[in-house]
């Protein structure tokens, strides 16, 4: 099955305005023009994949700091959702911690990622899904 | 380890601060032998003193026998002269006879020796007549029923016998007994206990027979001696007299009570000299001797001379002593025990004290290190953000700003950068005590190889490594040798340099040593360069946290090791790290 890359929404669940804007920044940089939705938290993304504000195929960039509903929260209930828990997901955080690691992993993401490692204006990231989203399969949701 | 050899320790201290049971099993043994040893050495002087009683009786017994038989030999030999003598006795004969013996020197005791005659009353008459040629007042009295006559004819030293001068013995039971058992016996005879009729004082006292018979005349059978009986020597005793003298009571340590058939013959009761007299003997004793055919029943008891000297303090002594030395142990066992439980007492205070201080000190470095990784995490977020906004003001203004704004952005730029190398400094700080990493094997050489390549460095440096296989936790020693290296490039004052990383064992630690040819640290500023956030030159001329050395030097120490700086502040500085070897690490 193939997809138009384009078509591809992210969705960033960010609680920091400017790493989000940091992000949608690299998107222009690397002129990437797909719909990018943001949550500030958890609990405002489950609302808006519950309500189909996320078309699909799309991809999750959770942060895991956030208020009201944490990303590994997030991630306990998306994985528990009959229709959402076949979501990709990525992780992008500053905790190095290794509880987090294995806890996230756990919840089968698709990928941990530093802040502080994926590049000066996190251009590495989006070059990074860019390939991804070009040869990956997604699933039907 | 430790905290159980304390635990036994105290176990010790606890066991000792308790009076147990081997002591009590030694105070036990004390008490008994004290009391053996007293019991045994009291046992040991009764039994000394009683026989010393034994022989005391005896000997008392011996005298009297002694005594008896000395009188005995007086009448056989008054019988002998009398045997001897061809003609018909008298009264002068008689004198001359105990005056030559001299009896009251010869025979102590003795009352008197006299001659008692055997008479039909048909020749009382004729008798009185023949004895009244030479003395003209002598009669035979008192008058009786017996078929005999039996009178008191000679007696010496006659003037204190005058009473007995022709005194018919055969009046009396006691005396008439006597005689006839002696007549019949031929034998020396006692009579029982009399009251002699020249004693004034009317004590009791006896009379000792020896038999003689007619001259020529067979006397060896009853009948025979009977019809040929001529007569008997005797002697008058009074008892207490005869007592005095050799058995005098301050001579002896017993007192003696003689008996006859139930009659008493003497009594030291009886005498004036009664202060020797026990009234509850140590001993007493009751011996019936044969004395010339009478029972003397001898009761001797001990006196108080003789209490006094069996007397011993003997087991006193060695009971006062044993108790003395129980009470003692009794004293020392307690006065340890309550030194051991006032030093439990202390020990368990100042233990106590310590683990609450400890308590303290753990919690305020646990929320000191807590607060510094917050501290340090919760900054990075908003200096990443400042990072990224000076990023974007510098990239979308490029064409608008002055040239004096944009280097300012870069100064702000460089700030924010030396900013985050800090706070990673200080998680890196904050997280040592926060995990402790397992020994492993690895290569020194290919580990500082790999360090010193991550390090962003001129090409001019150079680093050599012993080769050396370790067992120790890898990611602590990175963090040092990249600390160490880093700080020997960072502050090398040429161009270009060599680092060496040595590396021997000794006294069971690892000794890995960091050596550069850089300018040195002087030696007065040693501490200065351990110290947190302290750098030795202006962080503008050299970037760097100031926290590297105090960061290696916290990260060795947690795994109980050390860090030195050797330098003489002109030709380079060596790092010196110990780390204990792993077998000693593992907890």
């Amino acid at each position: 099955m193939s997809i138009n890359t384009n078509e591809i929404t992210l969705l960033l669940l960010e609680d920091d305005d400017i790493d989000a804007m940091a992000i949608t920044r690299a998107l222009d940089k690397m002129n990437i023009g797909n719909n990018i939705i943001r949550a500030c938290d958890g609990l405002e993304g489950l609302e808006l994949l519950r309500s189909g504000a996320v078309p699909s195929p799309y991809i999750i960039l959770l942060d895991l700091q956030m208020p009201r509903l944490s990303g590994l929260e997030f991630l306990e209930e998306i994985r528990q959702d009959p229709v959402l828990d076949k979501s990709i997901i990525f992780v992008l955080t500053t905790s190095k911690s290794d509880e987090d690691i294995t806890a996230s992993y756990k919840k089968n993401i698709a990928g941990y990622f530093l802040k502080e490692n994926v590049g000066e204006e996190f251009l590495d990231i989006v070059k990074m899904l860019k390939g991804y989203w070009k040869i990956v399969l997604f699933p039907e949701i | 380890m430790e905290i159980n050899d304390a635990q036994d320790a105290r176990q010790k201290m606890l066991y000792s601060s308790h009076l147990r049971g081997f002591h009590w099993l030694i105070l036990s043994l004390s008490v008994i032998l004290t009391t053996a040893a007293w019991f045994v050495t009291t046992e040991q002087v009764h039994e000394r003193a009683a026989e010393r009683f034994e022989r005391e009786s005896l000997q008392v017994i011996e005298l009297v026998k002694e005594r008896m038989k000395l009188y005995e030999h007086a009448l056989w030999g008054a019988v002998a002269f009398l045997d001897a003598n061809k003609s018909e006795l008298t009264d002068q004969q008689w004198k001359d006879y105990s005056n030559s013996l001299q009896i009251d020197r010869t025979y102590p005791g003795i009352n008197g020796l006299g001659v008692i005659l055997n008479i039909t009353p048909e020749q009382r008459n004729s008798f009185i007549e023949t004895q009244q040629a030479t003395r003209p007042d002598f009669s035979i009295h008192p008058t009786h029923e017996e078929s005999e006559l039996w009178p008191i004819t000679y007696i010496e030293p006659a003037l204190s016998n005058e009473q007995a001068i022709g005194l018919d013995v055969a009046f009396e039971h006691n005396r008439y007994t006597g005689i006839k058992k002696a007549r019949d016996s031929g034998l020396a005879q006692l009579t029982g206990p009399i009251t002699l009729v020249q004693d004034a004082k009317q004590t009791p006292g006896f009379l000792f027979y020896a038999p003689f018979y007619k001259k020529g005349m067979a006397h060896d059978s009853v009948n025979a001696r009977q019809s040929s009986i001529e007569g008997v020597a005797y002697a008058p005793f009074i008892m207490y007299k005869l007592i005095s003298g050799t058995l005098a009571i301050d001579k002896r340590l017993v007192t003696l009570e003689i008996n006859d058939n139930g009659q008493g013959l003497y009594n030291d009761l009886d005498s004036n000299e009664t202060a020797e007299i026990d009234a509850k003997p140590l001993f007493t004793d009751k011996i019936t001797v044969d004395f010339y055919g009478r029972k003397w029943q001898f009761v001797i008891s001990s006196n108080l001379s003789f209490r006094k000297d069996s007397h011993s303090n003997q087991p006193y002594f060695i009971l006062a002593s044993g108790t003395t030395l129980t009470l003692l142990l009794l004293a020392l066992f307690i006065v340890l025990s309550r030194a051991s439980k006032q030093a439990l007492t202390y020990a368990d205070d100042i233990t106590r004290e310590l683990q609450i201080n400890a308590q303290h000190l753990t919690k305020s470095n646990q929320d000191l290190e807590q607060f510094a990784y917050v501290a340090s995490h919760d900054l990075k977020s908003p200096l990443n953000a400042i990072q990224k906004l000076v990023n974007w003001i510098s990239e979308d203004c490029e064409n608008i700003l002055p040239d004096s704004s944009k280097e300012h952005l870069a100064l702000l730029k460089n700030r924010t950068i030396r900013m985050n190398k800090l706070l990673d400094d200080l998680l890196d700080y904050a997280r040592i005590g926060r995990h402790d990493f397992a020994p492993q094997e690895l290569d020194l050489k290919a580990t500082a190889h790999e360090v010193f390549s991550l390090l962003d460095h001129p090409k001019t440096f150079s680093l050599s490594v012993t080769e050396q296989l370790l067992l120790i936790p890898k990611t602590p020693l990175e963090i040092v040798l990249r600390n160490l290296i880093s700080n020997a490039i960072k502050h090398h004052d040429k161009t270009s340099g060599h680092i060496e990383v040595l590396y021997k064992e000794e006294h069971g630690m690892h000794h890995i040593c960091v050596k550069d040819d850089g300018p040195g640290i002087p030696q007065a500023l040693f501490d200065k360069a351990l110290e947190m956030f302290q750098t030795l030159k202006p962080r503008d001329k050299v970037e760097g946290s100031g926290m590297g050395l105090s960061l290696s030097k916290k990260t060795i120490e947690h795994y109980g090791g050390t860090l030195t700086i050797e330098s003489d502040g002109v030709n380079g500085t060596s790092v010196i790290i110990t780390w204990p070897m792993a077998s000693k690490t593992t907890k």
